[in-house]
């Protein structure tokens, strides 16, 4: 049997350069690319075929899943500020979920599965945090370092602590989606591969649980887009609120 | 709030503390071994790193278990 982790391997299949980067067209980008349109095609759907006062099926899904992103997005940011917000996270939301659920058509690529690509994801919100924090409170910023009603001695152990803590968030953020998608598939992938080179008669029960953990990644994949959004939600309102 | 929401924060509660916690020392004896690289001091950095992640961790979790304590008894509050 082959390596399990041989179906995360990413390999070009149109070779592109431009300006000395490799931009190679491979599974992954399309992917990603089908993610987009899908998202993208989906809400574009519901505003061309009229947004009606009287909701088709399609404009339920749509107003009750933006709905959802809109409540969070509100509870944790604050109703002032959550419009500002709103889209960004939404995007999120959808764009995270409809990668996850590509990746469980078989054949296809989890680019959520890729490191890099929740790397980015969680620096570029980390980054856009500072920004909003330092561009809100100015230097006050620096008061999430200390939190409130810590005595004067232990200030200097806090401070390392709190910023240990403040660069563990994108980490965390990235590797939970990272680790929880390539261990699925992996698990997946191993059980699938049992079931394949035992015979008939074992060969059923590592297939009976191929189906069963199939039922439970997917549910991993909503799960998972649910905590980013919501983590990105916290941290966005963390900077803003300061304690 | 009802039943289904409940249910999802739990799971999401759930999900993170795990992470939580390991990413925090990770990061704490990174940033302590890049220290002793730069500074030459093996094994100092690396061992306050990991303890000062250990407890940086140990900050996270006890956080997001006050965010659950504040959040019970806003709802309770709202049932009576």
């Amino acid at each position: 049997m082959e390596n399990p982790l041989h179906h995360f391997e990413i390999h070009p299949i149109v070779h592109l350069s431009l300006m000395g980067f490799d931009i190679s067209i491979s599974k992954a980008v399309i992917a990603m690319w089908v993610g987009l349109s899908i998202v993208f095609g989906l809400f574009m759907l519901v505003v061309k075929s009229g947004v009606r006062l009287i909701p088709g099926k399609l404009q339920i899904v749509a107003e009750i899943s933006l709905g959802f992103i809109k409540d969070m997005v509100e509870e944790f940011i604050g109703e002032k500020e959550a419009p500002k917000y709103f889209p960004f996270i939404a995007t999120i939301f959808f764009f995270v979920l409809a990668c996850n659920l590509i990746g469980m058509i078989p054949g296809s690529y989890t680019i959520t599965s890729q490191l890099v690509v929740t790397g980015v994801f969680a620096t570029g919100i980390f980054i856009l945090t500072l920004f909003i924090g330092f561009a809100k409170h100015g230097l006050h910023f620096f008061g999430i370092l200390v939190p409130p009603g810590v005595p004067k001695i232990m200030i200097p152990i806090m401070i390392p602590i709190e910023i240990i803590s403040m660069i563990a968030r994108p980490v965390s953020l990235s590797v939970r989606l990272f680790a929880n998608m390539t261990a699925g598939h992996t698990i997946l992938y191993v059980l699938f591969g049992l079931a394949m080179s035992t015979p008939l008669m074992i060969g059923w029960l590592p297939f009976g649980f191929t189906v069963a953990i199939n039922g439970l990644e997917i549910a991993i994949a909503f799960i998972q887009a649910y905590i980013f959004t919501i983590l990105t939600c916290v941290y966005i309102g963390d900077v803003i609120h300061l304690h | 709030m009802n039943k289904g929401s409940e249910f999802r924060r739990g799971l999401s509660i759930a999900f993170r503390l795990g992470t939580e916690l390991t990413v925090a020392v990770m990061i704490g004896a990174v940033m302590g071994y890049a220290l002793d690289r730069y500074f030459n001091s093996k094994p100092w950095f690396l061992a306050a790193g990991v303890i000062l992640g250990g407890a940086a961790g140990c900050l996270n979790v006890y956080r997001v278990s006050k965010e659950i304590t504040v959040e019970n008894d806003k709802d309770q509050n709202n049932g009576v």
